[in-house]
């Protein structure tokens, strides 16, 4: 095994235990839980910075060369931006919902043992814009999905009245709420801009809309969702569980955009 | 004859509301009281406590009975003769002690574990050490208690999770809208439990609507919250408005039906809505609750959560008494450790005294002694007195059922003459003996 592979399981491993410890704070609380949570996530973020650093020597320059380690770089983010907004807004227990979309996203970009390069006549800088601005409008929408997880959760529990440990330590509703417009609010703009790049570098390459693959067709889709969430949110007040359920909707189509890429690249085309 | 803790008083478990308003005294009152008891029923020191639920004299006294038989005389002379029959209980010593950090702690409160008896406590503790009725004994146990109901409160689920209804409303309206400051609260009705809740939420911040049939009433309970009355005819356009709603009326069927929520929902874009239903029967159809984004919890709902909260308290209860007992225990070793002084400070003046005649008687044949020898001799002398009361000390201190036997047994022996009712200060360097005793002996 090579040192990228060992420490790609490392990583994996130390999320899953992240994820663990994430889930017994959920479930039974305790400053404890909290505490081993939070720092378990920042050694696996510790981990992942060294893995991330040995692949791309491996891959001979920095940057996002290929479909995997833009996976591996947006695990990466999704857990450091989680780290670093939720903390101080003492949000951790929304660790339970982030930190198993790390891992998902972090076992998509193992799915194949090393880096995919992209073909030297599809690169220009119109596709570096397109994969950057993509990969962080999808960190936002992760983060908003495990907000409105959370919110879904927390409502079914208020209407159900089952008013015990995971409720008391979910936030309250209209935090989530909020705090799932600004982070879909953030995400959207530069979704947009992926998109848009991304159709444009399509069409550079003299690809048109009548051949879009399965990951662009997701991505559009994704794309629309979160249009809906933010347009529904304006103009016909929509919030809560419809907003909530909507920004989820619009994260698994962006999921399943990642999934087409995958399939994509696992085909070789 | 040695100092006593005795706790004399009545609470919610024996006797009525009617009975303990005529007991209770305000801060001015208390003050005099606790001086007249203090001098004239035999009390050394004394403490009184006042609540809406308990009455109690909690001191210290070298005459048991005289000191029981006053402060029972005191509350009996504010009844009618016999009012008091079988209300009054009495604590001494340790169970004084354990009855004193079981109230600090919730434990004997009327809603187990409730916080607020512990500020009263202090309150009361603070009033009667500003008045000068409080010394060491009490001092101590009254600080000990303090330090028992946090480590109740920190180590337990016992002040987990509200138990009165109020509360519970307002804890569900935060774990909605979050911070409750510049809320909309809509009351309609003026029912007591709904004028409580809505005033817990005024006093979160949020700003109070008052809606009744009685103009005059709404403007009362609104005036005092800082709120707005309106009129019953303003329903609709308030509800449109409005974060949370508590209805307590007494109107035979519903007030808020979903046709009229339909209407309200568009008015208010369906932002989430409250509806806390006190009003039995009730004032809120039910089938509200299904509507987007609004959340409704009647009586019952919140009688349930209740229910469940004082259960889980109950859980927590036979763990906090652990922690009491633990206390006490430690505690009684520390009052035991007291009752000791007298003997310690006499056994040990007894033997210094023996020691330093023997050291003059010499002093004259050593002629010549430089400043260093007179230390090493100095030095030998406290030695041999540190030695000698070692072992009696250390024995003295282990306690255990025949204790009194071996404070008896140690007097005799080296034939002490001991004052029981020796001042603090003797005591306070006993306890010093005694810490220094422990910490050679280890």
């Amino acid at each position: 095994m090579d040192l990228a592979a060992a420490l790609f399981l490392g990583t994996v491993a130390s999320y899953a235990l992240a994820c663990a410890f994430f889930f017994a704070h959920l479930a039974r609380g305790g400053e404890r839980s909290t505490r081993l949570a939070t720092r378990t996530l920042a050694a696996s973020i510790g981990l992942h910075v060294v893995f991330l650093g040995v692949t791309m020597a491996d891959a001979g320059r920095p940057g996002l060369a290929g479909i995997h380690q833009t996976l591996a770089v947006l695990s990466f983010l999704v857990a450091l931006g989680f780290l670093a907004s939720m903390r101080r807004r003492r949000l951790t227990v929304l660790g339970a919902f982030i930190t198993p979309v790390t891992l998902l996203l972090l076992l998509g970009a193992g799915l194949r043992g090393h880096v995919t390069e992209v073909p030297e006549h599809v690169r220009s800088a119109m596709l570096s814009v397109h994969i950057v601005v993509n990969v962080l409008g999808i960190v936002a929408f992760a983060l908003a999905f495990a907000v409105a997880l959370a919110y879904v959760i927390q409502e079914q529990l208020l209407r159900r009245k089952q008013l015990g440990g995971v409720f008391q330590r979910l936030p309250a509703l209209d935090v989530l709420d909020a705090l799932g417009l600004r982070l879909v609010t953030i995400g959207f703009p530069l979704f947009t801009v992926g998109v848009v790049t991304g159709s444009i570098w399509a069409a550079q390459l003299g690809r048109g809309s009548a051949s879009l693959s399965t990951g662009q067709n997701f991505a559009l889709l994704a794309w629309l969702f979160f249009a809906c969430v933010l347009l529904a949110r304006a103009a016909a007040g929509w919030r809560g569980r419809r907003a909530a359920v909507g920004t989820m909707l619009g994260f698994l189509c962006a999921l399943a955009a990642i999934g087409g890429y995958l399939l994509q690249s696992a085909g070789g085309t | 004859m040695t100092t006593e803790l005795i706790v004399v008083g009545v609470s919610h478990r024996t006797t009525p509301v009617e009975l303990r308003e005529q007991l209770a005294v305000d801060a001015e009152r208390c003050a005099t009281d606790l001086h007249r008891l203090v001098d004239e029923s035999g009390l050394t020191e004394a403490v009184l406590v006042s609540t809406c639920n308990r009455v109690e004299l909690i001191a210290s006294t070298r005459e048991r009975a005289l000191a029981l038989r006053a402060v029972t005389a005191y509350f009996n002379e504010r009844t009618a003769p016999g009012a008091l029959d079988g209300c009054i209980y009495e604590h001494t010593g340790v169970g004084a002690v354990r009855h004193l950090f079981r109230v600090a702690s919730g434990l004997d409160s009327m809603v187990l574990g409730e916080p607020q008896i512990l500020g009263q406590v202090k309150e009361a503790f603070t009033l009667a050490h500003d008045e000068g009725t409080v010394g060491t004994l009490l001092g101590r146990c009254f600080d000990r208690s303090f330090k028992v109901a946090k480590r109740v409160r920190s180590e337990t689920d016992i002040a987990e999770g509200n138990v009165s209804v109020s509360s519970i409303a307002c804890d569900l309206a935060e774990k909605i809208f979050g911070d409750l400051a510049g809320r909309a609260v809509l009351l309609v009705g003026a029912g007591k439990m709904g004028e409580s809740a809505a005033r817990s939420l005024a006093a979160r911040g949020a700003r109070l609507t008052v809606i009744n049939r009685d103009p005059q009433k709404a403007a009362r309970v609104a005036a005092a919250c800082q709120g707005d009355a309106r009129p019953m005819e303003a329903l609709a356009t308030e509800l449109a408005v409005a974060d949370v709603v508590i209805t307590s009326t007494s109107k035979p069927d519903f007030l808020i039906t979903p046709e009229l929520m339909e209407g309200v929902g568009k008015m208010r874009r369906w932002k989430p809505i409250f509806f806390i239903d006190i009003a039995v029967p009730r004032d809120v159809d039910p089938r509200i609750g299904s509507l987007r984004n609004v959340f409704l919890y009647d009586v019952d709902d919140l009688e349930k959560v209740s229910r469940e909260n004082l259960s889980a308290r109950q859980r927590a209860a036979g763990e906090a008494e652990r922690i009491v007992d633990a206390e006490v225990a430690e505690f009684e070793r520390w009052m035991h450790s007291l009752a000791l002084s007298p003997t310690i400070v006499a056994l040990r003046e007894k033997v210094r005294g023996i020691v330093l005649a023997e050291k003059q008687k010499v002093l004259p044949r050593l002629d010549g002694l430089n400043p260093q020898q007179a230390q090493a001799l100095d030095r030998m002398c406290e030695s041999i007195v540190n030695q000698l009361l070692h072992r009696p000390l250390t024995e003295l201190k282990q306690g255990g059922e025949d204790a009194q036997d071996t404070v008896l047994l140690v007097q005799r022996l080296f034939g002490l003459t001991v004052d029981a009712e020796q001042p603090s200060p003797g005591e306070s360097q006993a306890e010093a003996e005694l810490e220094a005793a422990t910490r050679r002996r280890t």
